[in-house]
Parts: structure tokens; sequence; C-alpha cells
């Protein structure tokens, strides 16, 4: 356990007390973002398997109103995760004039969502396609609410550009907290990072969600605990490697690497084993239980989306191990 | 992992697969699954279909829609039978939910709950496969429909399976203690269900045989020769024999409406209900159901009338009907019905009661909202 958590492994054991509080702020800042981002893309996900059945449906107008009414839902989303990325990547980044690029074109793009939805909601208003502020559906005070959060946003934005103008030169981030921005292969790996990113939002709000929804009664127990741990899993590996592993100086991780990956291994594969044999035993199980978390596979009667997130795990599990062995054999020739 | 984390694990592992326990037979409590209400002739069962509340949908707009139905159908039953004729009974037969939340669900309530009290109907709910499918507790759901004051509503934890069967027996009375004139089976024609594990797709489900042998005990219950009408969500196998023969084999059922869609049933042989051919040998009179929202074609197939119900709204998908298509499915269905302009195939569906002797009207009503003047249609079966 010491070798995993030694004072010494972590980019912050140099700090000074100011750069100790700015990195705790960028933390808090990230868990607060990942929580919106959460929440506001399941929503969006929602909103748009709804309008994905009304088109595999056939109804393309259905689709199209759907899609329309739901706007404030899918930027209220972009907002939320494109403040998650500019926390996450910003605080990354050691050159200077790069860090306040990236803060003035990322706070441009959240005061842009912002003012866009804004706009679109008070436009939807004048044209009659809300009937009021406070029409309804899906939450009580629809579209009024996603009104408020882009009001939030745009004064993120603005607050952004401040910084970004003015106190970037007087309050500059000294020191990166964070594991560098990977050079080497970056689409790929922002790609499946990206990919793995949307599987921990939506295993999150689905660990939550499924406490309240999952109905552990009529025979379901196994296959709802099945589903929980799935989702914890998916969730937990997502936490350890933004909170744990990219805070540990590069020595550090290439030692944990391994047995970190190990870990990954003995943890996915039980609980992918105990998925299928819960499965099995309840074959009703995915359709009859808090299908509202797992919503991608609803439309056309699939597992397919569910087998995806089972098997996420495993995945991010055995390219830890190989990308482990890789450097081992690497430092081993070095 | 430490040593800690891996017993917990392993916990786990039997104490959730060791959920099986006692379940009580549902045929020990038939009793539980009866509601009555007093038998009149001219007794009027609204079917709505398919409303669909999701997360795009705007319940409001939705809400004025419903209005112009109960009133369009208000209007029709007293111009036909007289001032005091209402809507007796609500039969929502499915997928009143897809993907809603505790909002959707409470608004749904609320507004039944009104139009209930205002127009002196009660409302049968019948789960379809997406009410499944709610960002809620299925649980929770059932709960929300028990305590409603005007809803008939039954979730039985026992071994029948689905979640919303139960019989409301027309009385002489409205009490369980006189002549049952007439019987309405509410069946949970279920969700999907995964053949095996490793599956990529699942099945529509169907009505299981432990539920034809449930609905024929309760049957029995109050004489074999009690006319039955059924409702349920998924179409079973005979909509699509029915057809087949139709067109295949040039039987002449009498048939009419639209089938612009397949029926969605399971199709599978291996997954085929025994409800329809039980339910002839038992005076079944008809079955009607959801699902296929572009399907309302009904067909006497046997001595039983199978049909769909109009489906009711514009949420998730519905059929444009156009007298100019060169389908000829569309072509079959605008002839049975004798519209000549275009129109959208959503509305509701009534069945009348004529008799005591196993007689029933059937009318389908196309509601659609215009800006130039709603248009609505009756069209008998």
């Amino acid at each position: 356990m010491k070798r995993f958590f030694a004072k010494d492994n972590f980019l912050f054991s140099g700090f000074d007390a100011h750069q100790r509080h700015k990195s705790l702020f960028v933390a808090g800042m990230i868990a607060l973002l990942f929580l919106a981002s959460s929440f506001t893309f399941v929503n969006a996900l929602y909103a748009f398997a709804d309008a994905l059945g009304s088109l595999v449906s056939g109804s393309m107008d259905v689709m199209v109103y759907d899609l329309l009414r739901s706007v404030p839902l899918f930027l209220s989303c972009f907002m939320s995760i494109w403040g998650l990325l500019l926390f996450h990547a910003y605080f990354r980044n050691a050159d200077e004039a790069r860090r306040t690029r990236s803060l003035y074109k990322n706070s441009i793009t959240i005061l842009c969502f912002g003012g866009v939805n804004v706009l679109y909601i008070l436009i939807g208003l004048a044209a009659g396609k809300f009937v009021s502020l406070i029409e309804g559906s899906p939450s009580p005070i629809y579209p009024l609410d996603a009104f408020l959060y882009s009001l939030l946003y745009i004064a993120l934005g603005i607050f952004g550009l401040v910084y970004a103008k003015k106190l970037e030169s007087k309050l500059p981030y000294v020191v990166p907290s964070r594991g560098p921005i990977v050079t080497k292969a970056r689409f790929g790996y922002c790609f499946f990072v990206s990919i793995w990113m949307i599987i921990g939002f939506f295993c999150f709000w689905g660990f939550l969600l499924g406490l309240f929804i999952i109905d552990f009664e009529h025979g379901h127990l196994a296959y709802g605990i099945a589903l929980l741990l799935v989702y914890l899993t998916n969730f937990c590996f997502l936490v350890v490697w933004e909170f744990y592993y990219n805070e540990l100086k590069e020595e550090a991780r290439k030692r944990v690497l391994l047995p970190l990956s190990i870990i990954a291994l003995c943890v996915s594969v039980p609980v992918i084993a105990y998925y299928f044999i819960a499965l099995g035993l309840n074959l009703d199980g995915p359709a009859n239980i808090g299908f509202g978390v797992s919503p991608i596979a609803f439309a056309a009667n699939l597992n397919i989306a569910g087998f995806i997130l089972v098997a996420a795990p495993l995945i991010v599990a055995v390219t830890a191990f190989v990308k482990a062995l890789v450097l081992r054999k690497k430092s081993k020739a070095e | 992992m430490n040593s800690k984390s891996k017993l917990i694990l392993l916990a786990l592992v039997p104490l959730s697969l060791a959920s099986c326990g006692e379940v009580k037979p549902c045929l020990s409590h038939l009793e539980d699954y009866a509601f009555e209400m007093a038998y009149h002739d001219d007794f009027n069962i609204l079917q709505l279909t398919d409303i669909h509340w999701n997360y795009n949908t705007s319940t409001i707009k939705s809400k004025v829609y419903l209005d112009k139905v109960f009133e369009a159908t208000t209007k029709h039953i007293r111009e036909a039978q007289g001032p005091d004729a209402r809507i007796d009974l609500v039969e929502i037969t499915g997928d009143q939910f897809m993907l809603a939340n505790a909002y959707h669900v409470d608004s749904f309530i609320e507004y039944f709950e009104a139009q209930a009290e205002k127009y002196g109907f009660k409302y049968a709910v019948i789960w379809g496969n997406h009410d499944h499918h709610g960002i809620y507790n299925p649980n929770w759901l059932s709960d929300r429909f028990l305590k409603a004051p005007h809803a008939i509503f039954y979730d039985a934890n026992d071994d029948l399976y689905g979640r919303s069967n139960f019989v409301i027996n027309l009385t002489e009375d409205g009490s369980e203690n006189t002549e049952t004139f007439w019987q309405l089976a509410n069946i949970d024609s279920g969700a999907s269900f995964s053949e095996r594990a490793l599956s990529i797709s699942r099945d529509y489900d169907y009505i299981r045989p432990e539920q034809t042998r449930w609905w024929l005990a309760e049957h029995n219950r109050v004489g074999a020769d009690v006319p039955t009408i059924a409702y349920y969500h998924i179409p079973q196998e005979e909509n699509l024999q029915a057809w087949n023969a139709i067109h295949d084999q040039g039987a002449t059922y009498r048939h009419k409406f639209f089938k612009l869609e397949g029926f969605a049933d399971n199709g599978d042989p291996r997954y085929a209900s025994d409800f329809i051919d039980v339910g002839r040998l038992n005076n079944l009179k008809a079955a009607f159901m959801g699902h296929a929202h572009n399907v309302d074609w009904t067909v006497d197939y046997d001595g039983v009338v199978i049909g769909l119900g109009v489906k009711t709204g514009t949420e998730l998908y519905y059929a444009h009907i156009d007298v100019n298509s060169d389908d000829p499915a569309m072509k079959e269905g605008l002839a049975s019905v004798g519209i000549d302009e275009n129109f959208d195939l959503i509305g509701a569906s009534l069945v009348t009661l004529t008799d005591t002797a196993g007689s029933f009207d059937l009318e389908h009503l196309y509601l659609n909202e215009r800006a130039s003047g709603d248009f609505v249609r009756w069209v008998k079966w």
C-alpha cells in the first residue's frame, strides 16, 4: 500500500501552500463539473434516445420536433462537458502562452453555448414553440432550468475571459499538477479517453440512479446487483485514473501501472463473470428492471449496449496491463 | 484488492443469487385480481393506447390533445345514446410512458384523475413494454397507480408473470355479489426477454401460458359463459396469422382499418401465446391491443375480434395517411374506412357493450389537430 500512496509519488509533493490550494481548487472544480456533466449528459441522452426512437420508427418529423424541443438540454450538456475539459486540460499545460490561449478560446466557447441557449429559449418562447418559460417536462420548470443554467455558464465564460486577460499574469499557475497531455497518437488517445469519459458519466449516474430505480424485488435482486457492480466498477476505474494515476509523478506511474492493472483485472473479470451468471438466471432482467439506467438500447431491444458497458472495465484493465508490460520491456532494454 | 474486498465480493454472489424465496401462487388469491363495475346496456369503453409521454414531450400540448379526444368522444356518445350517456371506462393499453420520469408520471396521473372526475369514468391501466423503461422504479409506478382513486390497477407480487394483470367484472349492481354480465380481462403482455445470456438482441414478450391459466380461472369464477373482452399491449401471433390467411390464402374473414407496419409481436412460434386459442373456447369475444402505432387493423378471426387500438397522440411515431399513396396496404385501409382526404392515424377507439348476450359495437376515432379546424372522423367496424 505504501508504494501506491507514498507522498513522494505525487506531483503535489513539492508544492508550496499556494500551489496546493490551487491544485485542490482544480480537483474540486473537476469533481463538480463531473457531476454536472454526468447529470446533463444522461438528460441529453434520454432526450436523444427518445428522438432516435422516432427516427428508427420512420417518423422523421417527430424526431425533428423532439430534437428541437430538447436543444436546451443538449446545449446544457455541451456547456458542462466543455467546462470539465477546460479544467481537465487547461491546468495540465505548463506553457503560459498556450494556457492563456486555451483559457481564452474555451471561455468564448462556453459563453457562446450559454448565449445560444438563452437566445434559443427566448426565441422559442416568442415563436410559441415553448408554451411558457415553465412549460414542464422533463422537469417541472423546463426550460427555465436550462435558461438559468446557461446564465451560470455565461458567468463562468466571462470569468474565464477576465482571468485570461487580467489575472493570468498576476496569478500564474506555476507548476502543472496534472500529468502531461499525450502528444503521440493524440487523436486515438483522445477518442478512447472521451468514450471512456462518457461511459464514466453514464455509469456514475447509472449507479446513483440505479440505487433508487432498480427493482430489486420480483426475483431481480441478483441481476440488479450485477448491474450496479458493473456501473460502480466503470466509474471507480475512471476515478482512479483521474484522481490517482494522473496525479503521480512519471516515475511513480511507471512503477504502479503493472500492479494497478493486475488489480483492475482481478476486479473486472469476476464482475463480468457475475454479471453474465446473473443475466443467465434472469433473462427478463434487462427489460424489466431500472431500464432508465440503460437507455441506449431501448429502441431496438438490444442487449449490445449493455455488453459494451460490461466489457469496458476489462478493456481498460487489459489496456493498462499491456501498456505496463510494454513499459517494462522498454525500461529493461534501456 | 485486499482480503476484505475479496470477502465482500465473494459474499455478494451467493447472497444475491439466493434471491428466490417462496412466492404466493396467483390461483390462491383470485379475488384480489378482480374489480367490479355496474353494467348497463351501452356501456362505453374508450381505449387510449401508446400515449408515450417521454423526455421530449410537451405534456401541456399532449393534454390539450387528450382533452379534445374526451370532448369528441363524449359528444359522439351523447348524440348516439342520449344526453346522459358518458364514457364509463377508459382502457389505457400500454406505453403510457417511455423513458419518462417521476414528473411525467405524476402529471399523467394528475391529469387522468381530473378527467375522471370531470367525465365520471374510471380508468384501467395496463403496462406496455415501454412502461417498464422509465427513469423510475417500476414498483413506484405501480404504487402510484394503486393509490390513484379513479384508477383500476393491480400488481401482485406472486408467481403470475407481469405487473398489470386483473379483471373487471361488469356486474348487475357493481358489487361482487350480483351476476356478472361481462368480463374485461386486462393482461400484461410484458416487455422483452433475452433467449440466452449472450443474446445480442431481445425478443418482444408474449402472454405467458400461466397468464392464460390465471385468466381462465378468473373467468370460471364468474361463469364460463360470461362474454369477455381482453385488453393488452403487444399483439400476439393471431394478428399475423389472420392477416396472412386473408392476404396469402384468400381467407374471407371480416376485416377493416389500416396495417402499415408489422404487428411487432414476437413472431417466433416457440413463444406463441395460447391466450386467443383458449379464449375462443371460453367466450372471448374480442381482444384489443396497441404497440404498433401504424396499425389499427381489426379482424374477426374465427369468432374472436382481434384489433389494435388507434394510437393516441403524436408522441414517438404515427402514420400519415396519404390518399395518393401507391402503397397497397394504405389503399386497402383507405378503401375500408371510406375517407378521401389525408389524415394522421391517431385518435382513440370506442367499444360499446350493447347487451348482455355478448354484442358490442366498435368505432375508431381519427382526431387530428389542425389550424384550420380539427379533423374528427368516427369510423364504425
